[in-house]
C-alpha cells in the first residue's frame, strides 16, 4: 500500500486502501483506520510505520527520508483541514502517540497540542477569542514535551502557566522545549521509537514472551478543540449502561469544554440529553456510531468525542470500563444477542467482579432500630460480623473477629488476614488498612475517630463497610443467591461445562486437604501430595484455586461456585 | 547503628511472624547470623517461636525502644534527615497510597469500584507513574539511605517487585501475600519512622 502512497516509511489513509496490518501501524491507528472505514468521522491523520522504528534504531537516528516524508504528511493535515502547522493564523496542532500491535506499560503514551509556540499561541487566541484558552494549550503542550521527550521527572501538571513549566524543566533537565514545530514534531517521533525499548517495555515483553525488539508505530492526528464555541464540546458516551448493564447508551456532554476536562472530574458535565435538544444532528449520529462500534467491538464500548462548530469528530473508542453487576449484563447479552457464545462470554467476566456481587449486605430493615457504634469511611466493602479485639494476635487467636486499631501498619497483616472486618480510628480511604484490606477482599472502615477501639473492644459487633457503619450486635444479612439470579445462574452453568476442576458445595472425593485448618498465615498452605478435594477460605481466592489446579486436584468445596469456577477456567486458560 | 542482634529482632517488628529466610530477606544478613540472633532473643524472651516462624514479644518491643534512640542518635540529629523524613511524608508517600488506591479501585460512572483489570492502559499508566514516583523516592530518600544501609535494600526491592508487576505479575502492586511493592513500601516506612524517631502520620 504504500507504493500508492509513495511513502516509504508513513500510511496516510486514503480511499479505497485495504486495511494495513495492525504490525505495521500499531493498535491505536488499526483502530481510528476501523472508524474510519465505518463511515464514521475522526480527525485526519498519518501513521509513521514500525518498519521506520527498526530502522532507526538500526542508524541510531530518524532513518533517511523520514523528515521530508514527516512534512508531506502534515501538508496532508493542513489541506484537509485548510489549517497551517506552525502558523500565524488558524494553526495547525496535533498529537503524537505510540501505538504497538499490542499494548504495553513504560511507553510513551500521548503527547497532544503539538505545533504550539508563543506565536501560535497568539494565533489561537486571535482566533478563537479566547486568550485563556490558548494559553492552556500552549501549557499544557509544554508539559507534555517536557515529561516525554525530555524526560522531566517533576510534576508539571499544577504549574500556573507555560513559564513556570518551562522553568521547572530548565531547572530538572536543562533543556527547553523547542520552538520550532517541525524539530518538535521529528524530536517527539524520536522520543516514541526509544519509549518502545525503555526498561519497563523490554520487561513486559520478555514476561509474555513478546519479540526484544518489537517496535512501535506513531501515530499523528489533527488535533479537534470542544473549546472553540457554544457549538463546541465534548463527551463520552457508553454503549451500555455501565453501571448495571442494560443496553441503553448513556453519556456525558460538556458544552466548550476538552476532553480532559470530563475525564478529570473538575467540571460537571451534562447528560447527553442536553446534546439531543442542542444538536438533534449531532446527537443522532453519535448514537448510530455507538451502536455501529458496539457491534463491531463485539463488546459494551467507551466513545470518546467532540464537536467542534457543530461537527462531530469521534476520538476513541475502546471495551467499557463497567461495574460487576453490568460485567455481568454484558456478557449474558452479549450471549442472547449472538455475539458472544458462552466460552468466550465466561472471558469477560473475571472471578473478583463475581465475588463482588456475592458480598453480604445487611437484609433490608435489620439497620432499623440497631444502635450505630461507630462511623467512617468504607474502604472496602462488604458485610461482617465479629467479636471487636484490638490486637493482631487476638484476631490470630480467634478468627473471624473483628479487629480495631488506631491505625494499622505492617506489624498488623497477619491479624488483618485472620480478621472478618478491620475497623480503624484513623486514616482514609489510601491508608495501609485501606489498602491491605482492599487486598484481602476484608469490609474495612477507616476514620472513625478516636476512642472507637475503647468503646467497641470486646463487643459484638456488624460492619457494614459499604456504607461505612458499625452497629451493635449480629445484624441479619442477605446475599445474592446465585442460583437464584438468572444472569449467575447460566454462567455458573456454562463455567461447569468449561471448568478443568469440579466446584461444587459438597460431595468429597477422599482424601481431603481443609486450608482453614492449617493454620493462618501469610503463604498460601503446602497442600500434601495426592490430596483429591481442597475446602476453606483459602481456596475460594484466585491465588488458592491456582495452588489447587497445579495440585492436580479433582474437587474444591465452596458455598459459592461461580467464582471458583472462574478462577480456574481463567488459570487452566494461561497455562494451557 | 543496630548490632547485627538488634538488626534481627527489629526486622520483626517490619515483618511480623517471619521465617529467619524471611527476615534475612529484608536485612540481608546471613541466615545463620538471623537464626543466632533468634535463638538469643528467644531465650531472652523478646521473641516467640511459633512452627518454624518468629514472633516479638512486648518485652522485645520495649527492648527495642531502648536501643533506638542510643542506635540512631547521629541520624536523628541531622537536619538532612529530618528535611528528607519530611519530603517523604508530605510527598512520595502520599502518591504511593493514591496509586495503590487507584490500582485496586477505578471510576466507573463516579463512583469508585473494585479495578477489575480489564483495562490494560488503566493498569500500564498506574505502573508507569509508580516506577517514577519510586526513581523520585530513590532522591528524596538520599540522606537517609547515606545513613543507613537497609534503605537502599528496601529501595531495591520495591525495584525488584516493579519489574515484576512490568512484567505482568501484577500481584506485585499491592497483594499481601508477596513481596509487593506496597508490602515493601510500608516495610520501608516503618523502618525510617523507627529510625527517626516519629509516629505513623495517621
Amino acid at each position: 500500500m504504500t507504493a500508492t502512497t509513495g511513502f516509504r516509511w508513513l500510511v496516510v489513509p486514503e480511499a479505497d486502501m485495504p486495511e494495513p496490518s495492525r504490525e505495521l501501524v500499531g493498535g491505536k491507528a488499526w483502530s481510528l483506520w476501523r472508524m474510519r472505514s465505518l463511515g464514521l468521522r475522526v480527525p485526519p491523520a498519518f501513521v509513521v510505520t514500525t518498519k521506520a522504528c527498526a530502522a532507526y534504531f538500526e542508524g541510531d537516528d530518524l532513518p533517511e527520508g523520514l523528515a521530508g516524508e514527516l512534512t508531506a504528511g502534515i501538508r496532508h493535515l493542513e489541506d484537509q483541514l485548510g489549517r497551517t502547522f506552525g502558523g500565524t493564523e488558524r494553526p495547525l496542532l496535533v498529537s503524537v502517540r505510540s501505538g504497538a500491535a499490542i499494548s504495553m506499560p513504560g511507553m510513551m503514551d500521548t503527547i497532544l497540542d503539538l505545533g504550539c509556540n508563543d506565536e501560535v499561541e497568539r494565533a489561537l487566541a486571535a482566533e478563537s477569542g479566547d486568550p485563556e484558552f490558548a494559553a492552556e494549550v500552549h501549557r499544557r503542550f509544554t508539559g507534555f514535551y517536557g515529561r516525554l521527550v525530555l524526560g522531566c521527572t517533576e510534576d508539571l501538571e499544577d504549574l500556573p502557566d507555560t513559564a513556570a513549566v518551562r522553568a521547572a524543566i530548565a531547572e530538572d533537565v536543562g533543556e527547553a522545549v523547542p520552538a520550532d514545530p517541525w524539530e518538535q514534531l521529528r524530536a517527539a517521533v524520536a522520543a516514541v521509537f526509544r519509549s518502545s525499548r525503555s526498561r519497563r517495555a523490554m520487561a513486559y515483553r520478555k514476561h509474555y514472551g513478546m519479540p526484544e525488539d518489537l517496535g512501535t508505530a506513531v501515530t499523528i492526528q489533527a488535533m479537534v478543540f470542544g473549546n472553540l464555541d457554544d457549538d463546541s464540546g465534548t463527551g463520552v458516551l457508553f454503549s451500555r449502561n455501565p453501571v448495571d448493564g442494560t443496553r441503553e447508551p448513556y453519556g456525558e456532554y460538556l458544552p466548550r469544554g476538552q476532553g480532559e476536562d470530563v475525564v478529570s472530574g473538575r467540571v460537571t458535565p451534562k447528560p447527553l440529553a442536553h446534546l439531543a435538544q442542542r444538536w438533534p444532528r449531532v446527537h443522532a449520529e453519535l448514537l448510530a456510531a455507538a451502536e455501529c462500534l458496539d457491534r463491531e467491538g463485539r463488546d459494551a464500548q467507551d466513545i470518546e468525542f467532540t464537536v467542534q462548530r457543530g461537527e462531530l469528530f469521534l476520538l476513541q473508542s475502546r471495551p467499557a470500563k463497567r461495574t460487576a453487576r453490568a460485567a455481568v449484563r454484558i456478557a449474558v447479552e452479549l450471549v442472547d444477542e449472538g455475539v458472544l457464545d458462552p466460552a468466550e462470554a465466561l472471558t469477560r467476566v473475571t472471578a473478583e467482579q463475581v465475588r463482588t456481587l456475592l458480598r453480604p449486605e445487611i437484609a433490608p430493615g435489620a439497620a432499623e432500630g440497631a444502635k450505630l457504634l461507630a462511623s467512617g469511611v468504607g474502604a472496602s466493602p462488604g458485610v461482617a460480623s465479629g467479636v471487636v479485639v484490638d490486637t493482631p494476635e487476638a484476631a490470630q487467636a480467634h478468627p473471624g473477629c473483628v479487629l480495631v486499631r488506631k491505625s494499622t501498619s505492617p506489624d498488623d497483616v497477619h491479624g488483618m488476614i485472620a480478621a472478618a472486618a478491620v475497623v480503624t480510628e484513623q486514616g482514609g480511604a489510601t491508608s495501609h488498612a485501606a489498602v491491605v484490606s482492599r487486598a484481602l477482599d476484608t469490609p474495612c472502615v477507616v476514620g472513625c475517630g478516636a476512642g472507637t477501639v475503647d468503646a467497641l473492644v470486646g463487643r459484638t459487633v456488624t460492619v457494614d463497610a459499604t456504607a461505612g457503619r458499625v452497629y451493635a450486635g449480629e445484624l441479619a444479612t442477605s446475599a445474592v443467591d446465585e442460583r437464584e439470579d438468572p444472569d449467575l445462574r447460566r454462567l455458573t452453568a456454562w463455567a461447569e461445562a468449561a471448568s478443568p476442576v469440579q466446584v461444587r458445595p459438597d460431595g468429597a472425593v477422599e482424601p481431603v486437604f481443609d486450608g482453614d485448618q492449617a493454620g493462618v498465615g501469610e503463604a498460601l498452605p503446602v497442600i500434601p501430595a495426592g490430596t483429591k478435594t481442597v475446602r476453606g477460605a483459602v481456596f475460594c481466592a484466585p491465588d488458592g484455586v491456582q495452588a489447587a489446579l497445579d495440585a492436580g486436584v479433582e474437587v474444591i468445596l465452596t458455598a459459592h461456585q461461580l467464582p471458583v469456577l472462574l478462577a480456574a477456567i481463567a488459570h487452566h486458560r494461561r497455562t494451557s | 547503628m543496630l548490632d547485627p542482634y538488634e538488626l534481627t529482632v527489629h526486622s520483626l517488628t517490619l515483618r511480623q511472624l517471619g521465617t529467619a529466610e524471611q527476615l534475612a530477606d529484608i536485612t540481608g544478613q546471613d541466615v545463620a547470623e538471623v537464626e543466632a540472633g533468634l535463638e538469643k532473643a528467644v531465650a531472652a524472651g523478646f521473641v516467640m517461636a511459633a512452627r518454624g516462624s518468629y514472633l516479638i514479644t512486648p518485652a522485645g518491643r520495649e527492648h527495642l525502644d531502648g536501643v533506638y534512640p542510643r542506635a540512631f542518635e547521629g541520624l536523628r540529629a541531622d537536619p538532612q534527615v529530618t528535611a528528607a523524613m519530611e519530603a517523604f511524608e508530605t510527598g512520595v508517600n502520599k502518591q504511593v497510597l493514591a496509586l495503590t488506591t487507584d490500582w485496586q479501585t477505578i471510576e466507573v460512572d463516579g463512583a469508585r469500584v473494585t479495578n477489575d483489570h480489564g483495562d490494560a492502559d488503566y493498569d500500564a499508566k498506574i505502573i508507569d507513574k509508580l516506577g517514577r514516583v519510586h526513581e523520585k523516592t530513590a532522591k528524596v530518600l538520599r540522606p537517609l539511605a547515606d545513613a543507613d544501609p537497609l534503605v537502599d535494600r528496601f529501595l531495591d526491592r520495591i525495584g525488584t517487585a516493579l519489574t515484576r508487576a512490568e512484567g505482568g505479575e501484577t500481584d506485585y502492586v499491592s497483594g499481601v501475600r508477596v513481596d509487593s511493592v506496597h508490602t515493601v513500601w510500608f516495610q520501608m516506612h516503618e523502618h525510617i519512622l523507627r529510625l527517626t524517631g516519629r509516629e505513623r502520620p495517621e
